[in-house]
């Protein structure tokens, strides 16, 4: 459906791309990034917003790199959502209809469906929408950019400025648009949470350049590079090297403890990797537990050092017996509060092998510092 | 407590002189003032062509120098273009130069090339309704464009963007968003400009000159009465124009107070 290719452009100091994107017909992908990474440059480079230096934009196979922004037939509801404050809620509705020339009795219907859609029946007889609350903003800013019936819709982190409960009730309502309504959305958000929550696919976009695109499980359990994995909050990242690659190309790693993880292609014996593995995926068993043969792989002897209390879940940094080395491991509070670990308890950890994942390292720093240094 | 009164006396005591002062300005054309006289001055020819000539010229000048400044407002404030920084600064030249070098300046550009072939298709300055015109439009632009500068930016471009990908042209975003998000602002100006037009002298008096009846508007009109020392003409003069500029300034209030 749309597709990015090559494309750069610059505002000020800040340089973004050369960027490559593809979005499927009907789909979701999200980009995610810190902020100051480019989101909001990239759309507006693709909306026509901003001039791209390099790279073209291809929507069905039209280029429309350079013609003007209300010929894309692009929606986009920005963060800011940008609602006109001179007009009532139904003139901000159908604003889109009016412009692009629809017929009455379709932009009727789409205003119907879109009001049973997004529960407006009772706003669209409001004359003022400065006095909207911030979930009501938004729903009428998404039935304003959906009721031209646009095929690709782009946001720009919509969901910012709301509560939790708003905000998810919003996020299962653009989830309905996208299956209901076969609309496409690129979304760019900070919000991790969000991003693996909506998007079928998901792009890491740091520093102006998409540094992994894949599935949710892919970007999550996957990292391809070091900044990846740090950016997504991994913790446990193990500086190490290839002492074997085994016949079902998993690698024998070492360095003051041994590991045997997932292989990757171009792996060298003698060559230094980052192994890691996100805390949720380490699993905890109490020392004289009788186990089964599946978790003897990388099992370890520990010790609790301290135990933080989050919202849902405790984080315990334990510490290995054998090499020091720190961990941290995430507990939902209900198997917290089974489990009963305290400060000084012994237990065993099990990196099972296929939550591991390995990345070549080609710099000298310091993983693991870097890595904990992100909690703590 | 006490250092808050000291505070907001030491606030409040320059606003009471300064009040006082202004208060002092007004009244004292009472002790000048007499209704009959007013009256009967308000029957004379050349008050009547003083008021009628200030309100046409200050009504000309303020339309042209608005249709001007609106488009150049919005450059300012929303384009980048090479030299933006110098024609900034170029703009504001009449707010620091005094209007009689200004008129001074307006005069010999009559005598360039583009002064030349004005002349020739007719349009003269010395003692005309054009060179009124001219001379106020020159010293008020700035305002307008200023003042629609400050309005134009305070709109959220995002508002102008979202406009263009529902399907508006740049020129339908800025009429159905741009303008009417900043049409408090654009009544503002319009109304200062105005009123700055009706009491501009300077410049005025160096262009067009002083002929009653031709180029007298109220202010050199109460320059013209004051050097004969005609008290009761200059101040009938001078109550006809402040009560234009209250009422002017009450209007403004009134906009701002709604924004």
């Amino acid at each position: 459906m749309i597709r990015i290719e090559q494309l750069s452009t610059s505002r000020g100091d800040f340089l973004l791309g050369p960027i490559d994107l593809d979005l499927c017909k009907s789909s979701y992908l999200t980009v995610l990034g810190p902020s100051g990474s480019g989101k909001t440059v990239l759309l507006e480079t693709c909306m026509g917003l901003l001039p791209p230096e390099t790279g073209r934009v291809w929507f069905d196979e039209v280029d429309i790199t350079n013609i003007a922004p209300e010929q894309r037939l692009i929606s986009y509801l920005p963060q800011d959502l940008a609602l006109f404050p001179h007009l009532d809620v139904k003139t901000n509705i159908l604003f889109g209809a009016r412009h692009r020339k629809l017929d009455q009795t379709l932009s009727e219907k789409r205003l119907n469906d879109l009001l049973d859609l997004l529960d407006l029946h009772n706003l669209i007889d409001r004359h003022d929408v400065t006095t909207l609350s911030g979930g009501e903003k938004q729903r009428v800013a998404l039935a304003r950019a959906l009721l031209p019936g646009p095929r690709l819709l782009f946001l720009d982190e919509p969901f910012s400025a709301l509560d939790a409960t708003i905000k998810r009730q919003l996020q299962l309502k653009l989830r309905e648009v996208n299956q209901q309504m076969g609309v496409s959305i690129l979304h760019v958000t900070h919000d991790q949470e969000e991003a693996f929550m909506l998007g079928e696919q998901v792009a890491i976009m740091i520093d102006g350049r998409v540094r992994q695109i894949g599935t949710r499980d892919q970007i999550y359990y996957q990292p391809k590079t070091l900044e990846v994995a740090r950016f997504l909050r991994n913790q446990n990242i193990f500086d190490m090297t290839i002492e074997e690659v085994l016949p079902d190309d998993s690698l024998r790693l070492s360095s003051d403890i041994s590991l045997t993880a997932p292989g990757f292609a171009g792996a060298v014996v003698g060559a230094r990797i980052a192994a890691g593995i996100r805390s949720e995926e380490i699993v905890i068993i109490r020392p004289n537990k009788p186990i089964g043969p599946e978790l003897h792989e990388n099992l370890f002897h520990a010790t609790v050092d301290d135990i933080l209390a989050f919202g849902g879940c405790h984080t315990l940094c334990i510490r290995l017996n054998e090499n020091n080395m720190n961990l941290d491991v995430e507990l939902p509070n209900c198997a917290m509060r089974d489990l009963g670990y305290e400060i000084g308890d012994a237990l065993q950890v099990c990196l099972r092998k296929r939550s591991l994942w390995t990345i070549p390292v080609e710099d000298s720093s310091n993983l693991l510092e870097e890595s904990h240094d992100l909690l703590r | 407590m006490p250092r808050d009164t000291a505070f907001k006396l030491t606030m409040l005591l320059p606003l009471v002189v300064l009040t006082a002062y202004f208060l002092l300005l007004v009244c004292s054309q009472s002790a000048f003032f007499s209704l009959p006289e007013f009256i009967r001055q308000l029957g004379h020819a050349n008050i009547h062509s003083a008021i009628t000539l200030s309100l046409i010229a200050a009504t000309a000048s303020t339309l042209i120098a608005i249709i001007l400044a609106i488009p150049s407002a919005y450059a300012l404030a929303r384009f980048d273009f090479p030299g933006k920084r110098l024609v900034d600064t170029l703009i504001d030249l009449p707010m620091v130069l005094t209007p009689i070098a200004l008129g001074t300046l307006i005069l010999m550009s009559w005598n360039t090339a583009v002064g030349r072939v004005l002349s020739d298709f007719g349009l003269t300055l010395p003692f005309t309704l054009a060179g009124v015109i001219l001379a106020q439009f020159t010293v008020v632009v700035t305002i307008s464009v200023r003042m629609l500068k400050t309005s134009f930016e305070q709109i959220d471009l995002r508002q102008e963007q979202v406009a263009r990908l529902l399907g508006c042209t740049a020129f339908g975003s800025f009429r159905h968003i741009t303008l009417p998000l900043a049409r408090r602002g654009i009544l503002a100006a319009i109304i200062l400009t105005w009123a700055r037009a009706i009491g501009e002298f300077g410049a005025t008096v160096m262009v067009a000159g002083t002929a009653k009846g031709q180029t007298a508007t109220l202010p050199s009109s109460i320059y013209l009465a004051m050097s004969v020392a005609d008290l009761p003409r200059a101040v009938t003069l001078v109550v006809i124009l402040i009560s234009l500029s209250l009422l002017v300034l009450f209007g403004v209030r009134k906009i701002l107070e709604k924004t």
